[in-house]
């Protein structure tokens, strides 16, 4: 016999247990006795962790004092932070010059006005924020930082610099109250002088050109104090150590990975093993190799300083580590894909930049911000070698006559940055993983 | 299209515009994948405007063989001339043959994270030169002649199996290639999908495209070819004109192959 449905049926609500809070407790906490007594249990467990925490980290603790002993008068079983909030400008800034704190400070904010426009979705031309800032800020800001003497170079990057920067700011500004972009507000400038396509090129040079000059000549204005290497430490010095290991380690990791892929031999071999040698070796050796043996091998006279070293062997060691990140994402992606780029014409560096590289990348998100999130954190490792980054600011503390013995405040509190550093990267990634999402979307 | 010399044959609704001038010419082709020999002494040549429909059983070499013409696939011995430059070692002509000669896959290989206008205009922009606007206005007229103009903006993950395909035959079309190769186009879709697929080639066949096709598809066969090829472990084992191919094969293998597949 036939069956046929004539009407269909029609939408109902899902049921309550569904959709409700209740409905989600006792399913997800109460669904047996034995479930429910463990979620009971559990709480209990949390409950009082929390509350020892609470007492001793707030309730009992000591915020004003002038060394331990005091603290101890204060209170004997809460946490003395008097300690670190005393040292908390070393913590911060290491050594250097109190007066001159504010170049670090502004540096920090000249980055956050840089990259800001990157999480605004109405700006244009995200690339190319993304390409000065990584090209250009590193020498305004290493200038900034460690002031002197600049070389013709340096003085060239950091006029392009004051050049980048506003452009990014008006950029900035033009995306967001007019949806415009910078570009193309030139281009409607240079259109109302000549159709030619040409003319409207050189003139578009000449006012890039023009703005360069203005921008030289006000640099060479510009004059900073030198402060040594030596003086810089704490949160700034990890951060710039950091900073640049991430901004080398993505671009020199993709470079040794399509190396590794390549097909020609000696460059395959060369990238391999550069990859193996590094990845075979712990990264406190690496960093006693650079500041120790490194000097044997150059050429009489020629110096750089530790921290120019450390940073090379910082850069060095994740951009291996980050190709072997890049790598796994290039073999995710299937043949096909290489194929259709052929077809369409592409050659070999159109293939891996507009079609093979962003699908890698995005795919190894989650890997590459691992891998970020462990450099922040390998970079405590040059305390060893007599850098005074935020661990050997925070472990110094426990040396200094008034706090003697002070480990485990300093300590604690060094977790909390690195916590608040490590958990917004990686909560950014998850943001990133979700905003690149395209594959999924039936 | 010129179809001065050759004769005009007339086969279901569509008229063969083949002329006399030779686009690919295929030569005592022979391919080796390591010690096993896929291709065996293929000779092969496509006029200008002329369809051939490639058919045989899985592992047959058809696939690698239309994968030699635009160089995916090295062959060991032998010419391919494409538009009369010989396929070899120069990187030159092989950038130069491959946007002339437009591949459609299987599996689509659409690129997942750009938008469909963004895949269209990919090539144009970057290996043609095009203006970016240019690229995208010319890009719509193809999405409107495979008539899906209203995805322009949504992702390849978005959109149906047959929508994908007519995206991709748009995208190779957008290079303006002198010959289109589909490497069995509908075998990975719906059911439902095939028929709004094989429109649009059908379409295409109609503007004079020189096309080889390698498809199951035997009703479709019947209605585009111009010649119908039946290839067996690496042979060409028999070429003929469809209404003959399929009324009256020649070749034991062709028979059995018909007869289990028709």
């Amino acid at each position: 016999m036939a069956i046929i449905t004539l009407t269909k049926t029609p939408t109902r609500p899902a049921p309550l247990s569904e959709t409700s809070m209740l409905g989600w407790m006792r399913k997800s906490l109460f669904s047996s006795w034995f479930n429910g007594a463990l979620t009971i249990f559990t709480l209990y467990i949390i409950y009082i962790t929390l509350q020892g925490v609470y007492i001793w980290g707030f309730a009992d603790a000591t915020f004003v004092a002038d060394n331990r002993r005091a603290c101890y008068d204060i209170s004997l079983t809460g946490a003395c932070w008097a300690g670190v909030i005393d040292w908390m400008d070393n913590i911060f800034y290491g050594r250097y010059p109190r007066e001159d704190i504010w170049r670090i400070d502004l540096g920090g904010l000249l980055l956050i006005l840089w990259m800001a426009p990157m999480w605004m979705r109405k700006v244009k031309g995200k690339i190319w924020i993304g390409v000065t800032v990584v090209t250009f800020y590193p020498f305004l800001a290493g200038y900034l930082f460690a002031g002197g003497d600049k070389g013709l170079f340096m003085q060239l990057m950091i006029a392009a610099a004051l050049v980048a920067l506003p452009a990014n700011v008006i950029n900035m500004l033009l995306g967001l109250f007019k949806d415009q972009s910078l570009g193309q507000v030139l281009q409607g400038f240079v259109a109302k002088f000549s159709r030619d396509e040409k003319v409207q090129r050189n003139l578009l040079l000449a006012v890039v050109a023009l703005s360069l000059v203005i921008a030289f000549v006000l640099q060479s204005q510009w004059q900073e104090v030198a402060v040594s290497w030596t003086k810089w430490g704490g949160l700034f010095l990890t951060l710039a150590i950091a900073g640049i290991g991430i901004a080398c380690s993505l671009p020199g990791g993709i470079l040794l990975a399509l190396g590794r892929r390549s097909k020609l031999p000696i460059i395959r071999i060369l990238s391999t093993g550069f990859i193996e040698i590094f990845r075979s070796v712990p990264l406190i050796t690496v960093l006693f190799m650079a500041t120790t043996m490194f000097p044997l091998f150059m050429p009489e006279g020629f110096v750089l300083n530790k921290l120019t070293q450390v940073i090379i062997a910082v850069c060095l060691f994740n951009a291996c580590y980050m190709a072997e990140t890049v790598r796994a994402g290039l073999q995710a992606i299937p043949k096909g894909q290489y194929e259709g780029a052929h077809t369409i014409g592409l050659g070999y560096w159109g293939t891996m930049g507009f079609v093979i590289m962003p699908q890698a990348l995005k795919y190894m998100i989650p890997n590459i911000v691992g891998n970020f999130i462990g450099l922040l954190k390998d970079t405590t490792l040059v305390s060893i070698i007599g850098l005074f980054d935020l661990l050997g600011m925070l472990r110094s503390i426990s040396k200094d006559v008034p706090w003697l013995g002070l480990h485990k405040e300093p300590l604690i509190f060094g977790a909390i940055v690195f916590f608040i550093f490590c958990f917004s990267m990686s909560k950014y990634s998850r943001h990133l993983e979700a905003k690149l999402e395209t594959s999924n979307k039936n | 299209m010129t179809d001065t010399t050759a004769a005009t044959q007339t086969k279901g609704q569509l008229s063969s515009a083949a002329s006399s001038e030779v686009i690919i010419e295929i030569n005592q082709m022979n391919k080796w994948y390591g010690d096993f020999h896929v291709l065996r002494d293929i000779n092969l040549t496509l006029h200008k405007g002329e369809r051939i429909v490639i058919c045989g059983p899985s592992g047959s070499g058809k696939s690698t063989l239309i994968r030699c013409i635009n160089a995916l696939e090295e062959h060991q011995e032998g010419d391919i001339l494409v538009d009369g430059i010989l396929l070899g070692e120069n990187l030159k002509n092989l950038d130069h043959i491959r946007t002339e000669v437009g591949m459609v896959f299987q599996n689509f290989n659409l690129f997942p994270h750009l938008t469909i206008l963004e895949n269209l205009t990919l090539g144009p922009i970057w290996v043609r030169k095009m203006s970016k606007a240019d690229a995208i206005e010319n890009a719509m007229d193809y999405l409107k002649r495979v008539k899906i103009p209203e995805q322009a903006n949504k992702y390849p993950g978005q959109l149906s199996g047959g929508q994908q395909q007519r995206v991709a035959i748009a995208r190779s079309l957008c290079m303006s290639p002198k010959i289109m190769l589909f490497d069995e186009p509908t075998s990975a879709l719906d059911p439902e999908m095939i028929k709004e697929v094989l429109d649009v080639m059908i379409e295409l066949a109609d503007t004079g495209m020189s096309m080889i096709v390698v498809t199951h598809e035997m009703a479709f066969a019947k209605t585009i070819a111009d010649r119908v090829i039946f290839m067996d472990e690496g042979d060409i084992v028999e070429e003929n004109e469809p209404n003959a191919f399929f009324e009256n094969p020649q070749h034991a293998r062709t028979q059995l192959f018909l007869s289990q597949i028709l």
